[in-house]
């Protein structure tokens, strides 16, 4: 058995839109280009491959909405009954079946005209004979106008319906029209139904959810129903009697005691007896409402009388309003429990129920001795019972007063001057945070906590000599680290920051430096960094040269250079100009750095041949960019 | 849960529609000139063809209207207030002269039919050449031998035939391309009926494709008309007649036919 989901039918497109995307698509996805001078199997081939291709469309398209739409011998037979009513079963089995002619018609069009098309002999008459063929299935598809759009309202319907499981606890409401059958199920679940005065509000079956016991309930809200035989019936109140034919649910037959709905109470009683049969093996219950109107003991001999034959009967009857709520909860449970007990009653009396109990074993220990020992309750748990079963809370108050509540948290407070309960407490006040200031004695108290908690303390006097130089050593090297920090922040430096290696130490800032940590610099003239702080100024006559002749004396090669003005800055006047020229060679770059490139000369192209540009039919546009 | 039934036109009734509704609708509607206008201007290709043409039909349809519409205003004589068939005073007598004209028309088939001259919707059609109609195929060792041919159009065979044995027969009649059914026209219903072929009468191209059936446009062919329900003057029921084939059956995979009457 297919499972059918109502609300995911697919769309059932008209005729003329199944024949235009079907062509489309055919003319899209097949290949166009053929030649005459082609071999003959080759543009045979082509043709029969556009009209296999729209046949396998067509078909695929019929096929999806042959199973789509549920079959009525397939689904439960409420819903088999509901579609009947609103659809009717002859119509609705008739178009699909006028879809399924077509498939099998489209089907042998195109098995014909393919093995025609085996003895065309000439591109001519190959294509004549797969427009004979398109032209022949989009014929049928024409045809079939009515049963699409039929199946399309069918659709849209369908998927609106309310989803109502038939084999759960369900409560079904029903009764002459405006008696407040909507109004109750609004009261008891969160279904939002449409309530107003002219009968006939309610024009199918609506759901609502509701809790009891710690299970889910279904209450359905039907149609009223009025009084007169079944082939007369139309369609709306037919759905109320399918719902009360095939749900096994218990049945709440609505009353109205004021007869405020058009119907005296003679009349409503006629209606509960004409479809007394119906009720059959389904736990019923009779709800007086609109109570707040009439009660029963305000109507006359006669029609007490009638609720009073129901009552012995043996059908409870509830007297209720909807307007105030009053009587609705007992309503629900009396009702919910009620179908509980039958639909237990039911499972004891199946097979089932013993697999069930076979595995349950009520475990009740022995008695030792004759002793009674009742369970115990403590005195103290006695008293706050009672006072969560009888106190007066908040949520009383809250209802008491209506509009003007207010939550006052404050009216609990346990302060010790009681007259303070309401003032108003500041945050800030002088500059401070009240917060920090709740105790006087604050600092010591949290002190006295950190003492209580156990906090290790410093034992100064058992540290040795060692121990205190070297926490003087740190101290002196933690001081010097942030003296260090803040001068260099205060240098300020512009630019990017050199290492120290780039820059030249002078001889007196070294030996000052290392003076002061403590080394002793005096007599250090033939150190190794002096010396070669004296031989760099003298290179040429410390070490001999070959070319002697081409030698440049050092001293006027760092003049000429020291001359010889840097590359940016010649030929340039002012530093506006060199601004400009500055500005124009950042600007030239700037395509070069966006492309990644590594210079002017980088010709590198990373993709030559980009799919996009390579791929797809040659529409309207050119090879630069299609 | 999910919503039910008419969901859409409670939310409606119970909180209107947005504050800007009706200004929305307004433009939208307005704009609509516009989007048309532009859609038509950019679409090429084969959509831009089937939608003009769409269009262009619209158009037309638009314009009828107008048209009527202005027309409704003026009020114009209605000239044939004369019955067809209407006779005046002086004739109303005469009767005799239909029956006589009946007769005459018999005599005048029955001499048509003597001469083997008839009346017919097509009257001259293209001959096909045996090139055409008749397709070389090639047998033997070598598959030098080409004294076969395979007949390339439509025929019809009749119901008892079989086929000579294979080493023998020098027409091969392909069964893919052998018909039975006709869509025939009859010219004054004006409706078509799929009828059975009885057989060919004559093929105007050449007396072998008529011996050999080959259907082509312009073949006279028999078809058995007993669905139609026709009677003769006697009583008798007609069941045969002649049809001409209209169309190029191997063209359009199907025979399409005009009834002769």
């Amino acid at each position: 058995m297919a499972l059918y989901n109502f609300k995911k039918i697919m769309v059932v497109p008209t005729s003329k839109e199944f024949i235009d995307i079907t062509l489309s698509k055919t003319q899209r996805k097949t290949p166009t280009v053929v030649h005459k001078h082609y071999q003959i199997h080759r543009i045979r081939h082509f043709y029969m491959r556009k009209v296999k291709f729209t046949q396998q469309n067509y078909h695929d398209r019929l096929s999806q909405i042959l199973t789509d739409f549920p079959k009525l011998d397939d689904i439960h037979p409420f819903y088999a009954d509901l579609m009947n009513v609103l659809y009717d079963k002859d119509h609705y089995k008739l178009a699909l079946g006028q879809i399924n002619i077509a498939k099998n018609l489209i089907d042998n069009v195109s098995k014909d005209y393919v093995r025609l098309m085996k003895y065309g002999d000439s591109l001519y008459r190959c294509k004549q004979l797969k427009r004979a063929a398109l032209g022949r299935m989009c014929t049928i598809m024409k045809r079939q106008k009515q049963s699409l759009e039929y199946l399309e309202q069918v659709r849209q319907h369908l998927s609106r319906l309310p989803t109502i499981d038939p084999n759960t606890r369900t409560l079904l409401l029903c009764g002459y029209p405006n008696v407040g059958k909507s109004s109750f199920i609004n009261k008891v679940t969160r279904a939002d139904v449409e309530v107003q005065p002219y009968a006939f509000t309610t024009k199918s079956l609506f759901v609502g959810h509701m809790d009891y016991k710690y299970l889910r309930w279904q209450v359905v809200d039907t149609p009223g129903i009025l009084d007169h035989p079944l082939e007369e019936r139309n369609t709306i109140e037919m759905q109320a009697i399918t719902a009360l034919a095939h749900l096994r649910s218990a049945v709440l037959y609505v009353m109205d005691v004021s007869e405020q709905c058009g119907q005296t109470l003679e009349q409503q009683l006629e209606l509960f007896n004409n479809i007394r049969p119906l009720f059959a093996n389904k736990p019923l219950l009779i709800v007086a409402n609109k109570c707040d109107v009439k009660k029963i003991s305000e109507l006359t001999e006669e029609d007490q009388k009638i609720f009073a034959d129901l009552t012995a009967e043996g059908i409870s009857v509830i007297e209720t309003s909807t307007l105030t709520e009053e009587g609705v909860m007992t309503v629900k449970t009396e009702a919910c429990d009620k179908l509980l007990a039958h639909r237990v009653d039911g499972k004891m009396k199946g097979k089932k129920v013993h697999d069930v109990l076979n595995r349950l074993h009520l475990a009740v220990p022995a008695k030792r001795d004759e002793k009674a020992r009742p369970p115990f309750i403590p005195e103290g748990a006695r008293i706050a019972l009672d006072v969560i079963h009888v106190g007066y809370v908040e949520r009383d108050l809250e209802v008491e007063m209506g509009d003007d509540y207010i939550l006052d948290l404050q009216k609990y407070w346990d302060l010790m001057n009681q007259d303070e309960k309401y003032d108003v407490i500041p945050e800030i006040w002088e500059g401070h945070n009240i917060a920090d200031y709740i105790d006087p004695d604050i600092m010591k108290k949290e002190e006295e906590l950190k003492v209580k908690a156990g906090e290790y303390e410093t034992d100064e006097e058992s540290e040795d000599e060692e121990m205190q130089e070297i926490r003087q050593l740190a101290k002196q090297i933690r001081e010097k680290r942030k003296l260090k920090i803040v001068c260099s922040k205060d240098k300020d430096v512009h630019g990017p920051r050199l290492p120290r290696t780039v820059k030249k130490v002078e001889r007196k800032t070294l030996e000052k430096e290392m003076g002061d940590l403590g080394l002793d610099m005096t007599g250090k003239d033939d150190s190794h960094y002096a010396v070669n702080a004296r031989r760099s100024r003298s290179v040429g006559v410390a070490k001999k040269r070959k070319r002697e002749a081409s030698v440049i004396p050092t001293s006027r090669t760092r003049s000429q250079s020291a001359s010889r003005p840097p590359r940016d800055q010649s030929g340039v006047r002012d530093p506006k100009m060199a601004k400009q020229a500055k500005k124009l060679m950042k600007n030239q770059q700037k395509d070069m750095n966006r492309q990644g490139k590594k210079g002017e000369a980088d010709r590198h192209v990373f993709d030559l041949k980009p799919k996009h540009l390579f791929s797809g039919k040659r529409k309207s546009g050119t090879n630069d960019h299609r | 849960m999910f919503p039910q039934n008419e969901h859409i036109e409670l939310h409606r009734k119970r909180h209107g529609q947005r504050l800007d509704h009706q200004e929305r609708k307004r433009k939208k509607e307005s704009r609509e000139a516009h989007e048309r206008s532009h859609k038509a201007r950019k679409m090429i290709g084969l959509k831009a063809k089937l939608y003009h043409k769409q269009r262009h039909s619209e158009k037309i349809q638009m314009k009828k209207t107008l048209k009527m519409h202005e027309q409704r205003k003026t009020k114009q004589k209605n000239d044939d207030k004369t019955p067809e068939g209407a006779v005046p005073a002086y004739l109303l007598d005469r009767e005799g002269q239909s029956r006589a004209k009946i007769l005459s028309n018999m005599i005048k088939q029955k001499r048509k039919e003597k001469a083997g001259k008839w009346e017919v919707p097509l009257p001259k059609v293209r001959a096909q050449g045996e090139t055409e109609v008749l397709k070389v195929i090639r047998t033997g060792k070598r598959q030098k031998k080409a004294w076969k041919r395979m007949v390339t159009k439509v025929c019809f065979v009749g119901d008892n035939f079989t086929r000579k044995p294979p080493k023998y027969e020098r027409f091969i009649r392909p069964m893919g391309l052998r018909f039975k059914k006709a869509h025939v026209t009859h010219p004054e219903l004006k409706a078509t009926f799929c009828l059975p072929i009885l057989g060919v009468k004559k093929n105007p191209s050449s007396p072998l494709y008529t011996t050999l059936g080959v259907i082509t446009k312009g073949t006279v062919v028999e078809v058995n008309v007993s669905e139609l329900g026709l009677v003769t003057q006697g009583g008798k029921v007609i069941w045969g007649k002649y049809a001409q084939v209209t169309n190029n059956p191997e063209n359009d995979g199907c025979i399409n036919a005009v009834l002769l009457v």
